[in-house]
């Protein structure tokens, strides 16, 4: 099978595609034909070294696709199913062996492009409003990335909740893309400091949370936009890492909490990562989730799709079709 | 601290002037004293009281001269009188002693926004308290076994445990004695506890951490064994998606509305036989000295309170 290859770590110009065995499912995995691979920037993260896997291997983390084999002892899944997957390494190539507990069913009213861009983003944006913090009708969001794949679908989950959006972006056409998702105010952060302006907007009073996948650059003023006892939601750092953090801090701000979130530990059980890949495949049946894709690529151009990511010039989903 | 003969206060417009019955020792007394929280000298010690009001000024409606109330937050309570905002007085109910209000405004509304607000303990929950024997922690582990939630406590002394099992401890752990991760590991199966609650800071608080389930929270209300170093955020994600907050008082008695549904409802508790406050030691006000002495040994296990 083609597959992208990654024999040492380093900029995007380390994945080749290349001619590689077809994998084997183990007896509780299924072999998948994909689809569409999802591109990410925990991608980015595994090519460059941050996080580490032994080398050589193949990148992409989840897709959508059709069941083409399963293990002797799978029970999920059959033959011809169409699934989604997240958490599964290996995903930038034409079939991979993913372990069936990974593996949603996905509906006919759900294209493959749709799925696989629910899975991370979706099932992130997903636990960041219902779970990481509960967001009720009234309050006041703060999204930073509000264009980004997480932060379109945060803004669109925020907004069908009945919160009140803001979000930043770095451009006004992402503005736009963002306040057409929901969000009610837009600060485009390159021309307009966000703290005084999040101050602006909720009169003084500050937001009832932020949710943040950009860490170093946005972390102190988000400490200064919240109300007492707000809540921010760190789940990435795009930026870089936030400093080590002094807990006195959060009593000075007003008894803020404090998260650092990850999906696995929001998709711990089966039961969980069902109901919440059910919710998002009937939102977007239904039409009331919208997934933007960014755009699409060859397999081969997987380099490419991380310099696009990387430069944060696309607003919505990167996938990769083999 | 000395005890001097000083003007009696007069009310501002918004103030009311009150007799005191009792004013509470706390340990953010110890503070003010040694300088450790600033406050501008030379100043009346003291954040917590009880007692009649006996004059009211021009703007002030919503109490009046003879009304029992307590208060929080505000110094100036180690002596016979204090003017106090008159929003911030919480009038006592029939049920209630000046005492046992003077004992419970702090330490009673902490344990309360704890468990009823910072996190929301929830019938099977299961929550670590810290220093279970201390002011706050015997009020925190009656009123989480009041919710129905399991509590784990942690206690120096056998002494310390008996006060923790009677006020409704379901596991004790003798912290000088056995390694409280390993124990709590034990005695959650592995699992972890949905909260910690941690007023000891410095020498808990990275154990703490390994304890919780993931998504657990993680509520530092003090420090008394000095303040946690900062913290990498990784470490959060790593342990499980944790949740961490440093809550005050202050912010959660921040309207009218807050502070007396939350006084009420430690009032409530009170009247209602509930919560049951430990009034340790009552010193007269001259006393000041050795009540702090006595604080600052850590002998005590129950509220210290000085009457003028």
């Amino acid at each position: 099978m083609k597959a992208i290859r990654v024999q040492h770590t380093g900029g995007p110009e380390v994945m080749e595609l290349a001619e590689m065995p077809t994998p084997q499912p183990k007896a509780t995995e299924a072999l998948v034909k994909v689809a569409v691979a999802g591109v990410n920037s925990i991608d980015s993260q595994f090519r460059d070294g941050r996080l580490r896997t032994p080398l050589p291997f193949i990148p992409g983390q989840e897709g959508a696709g059709v069941v083409t084999a399963i293990g002797s002892q799978a029970k999920t899944v059959k033959v011809g199913d169409r699934v989604a997957w997240s958490g599964t390494l290996g995903s930038y190539a034409e079939y991979v062996a993913a372990a069936e507990a990974h593996l949603v069913p996905v509906p006919q009213s759900v294209n493959d492009e749709q799925a696989a861009a629910a899975m991370m983003h979706g099932l992130t944006a997903h636990y960041l409003v219902h779970d990481a913090h509960k967001l009720k009708p009234g309050e006041t969001a703060l999204i930073h990335a509000a264009a980004g794949g997480v932060g379109l679908m945060v803004v669109q989950l925020a907004h069908a909740i009945g919160a009140r959006v803001i979000g930043t972006v770095s451009s006004d056409e992402k503005g736009e893309l963002a306040r057409e998702a929901g969000a009610d105010a837009v600060i485009v952060f390159t021309k307009q400091d966000f703290e005084p302006e999040v101050k602006r907007l909720t009169g003084g009073k500050g937001v009832n949370v932020v949710y943040d996948g950009v860490g170093k650059a946005t972390f102190e003023k988000n400490l200064n936009v919240m109300r007492p006892r707000g809540m921010l939601v760190l789940f990435g750092m795009s930026s870089g890492p936030v400093p080590p953090v002094d807990p006195a801090k959060l009593s000075d701000k007003g008894s803020l909490y404090m998260a650092r979130t990850t999906l696995a530990h929001f998709t711990a059980t089966r039961e969980e990562l069902i109901a919440r890949t059910s919710a998002l495949f009937e939102m977007i049946a239904q039409g009331r989730l919208n997934v933007r894709i960014a755009k699409k690529y060859p397999l081969a151009d997987a380099a490419q799709a991380h310099r696009d990511m990387e430069a944060r010039k696309m607003a919505g989903k990167l996938l990769l079709i083999p | 601290m000395e005890t001097v003969e000083l003007p009696l206060p007069q009310p501002k417009p918004n103030e009311a002037l009150v007799k005191l019955a009792a004013a509470g020792v706390n340990f953010i007394d110890v503070y003010h004293r040694e300088g450790r929280y600033k406050v501008p000298l030379p100043f009346v010690l003291g954040q917590e009281g009880a007692g009649v009001v006996t004059a009211v000024g021009a703007e002030v409606r919503s109490i009046k001269t003879g009304d029992h109330v307590g208060w929080a937050a505000l110094l100036g309570a180690y002596a016979e009188y204090d003017a106090v905002p008159a929003d911030r007085l919480v009038p006592i109910p029939a049920g209630v002693t000046d005492q046992q209000a003077a004992a419970a405004m702090l330490q009673g509304m902490t344990a309360h926004y704890l468990c009823h607000d910072t996190y929301a303990l929830k019938r099977g929950d299961t929550g670590l308290v810290h220093a279970a024997a201390g002011g706050v922690g015997l009020l925190l582990t009656q009123m989480a076994h009041n919710i129905g939630a399991r509590v784990i406590a942690t206690v120096s002394t056998e002494e310390k445990s008996k006060l923790a099992r009677a006020a409704g401890a379901d596991e004790i752990i003798f912290y000088t004695q056995s390694d409280f991760e390993a124990e709590t590991k034990r005695l959650t199966g592995g699992k972890g506890v949905d909260v910690v609650y941690d007023s000891v800071g410095k020498t808990t608080f990275e154990k703490g951490l390994n304890i919780l389930r993931p998504r657990g929270m993680m509520v530092l209300f003090g420090g008394t064994s000095g303040p946690v170093p900062p913290l990498d955020l990784i470490v959060l994600s790593q342990k499980g998606s944790l949740f961490v907050t440093r809550p005050t008082l202050g912010h959660y008695t921040i309207t009218r509305d807050e502070l007396m549904s939350r006084a009420g409802a430690v009032f409530g508790m009170i009247a209602a036989g509930k919560l049951k406050l430990r009034i340790e030691h009552i010193y007269p006000l001259a006393q000041a000295q050795q009540a702090h002495r006595d604080l600052e040994g850590r002998k005590t296990t129950g509220k210290l309170l000085l009457i003028p």
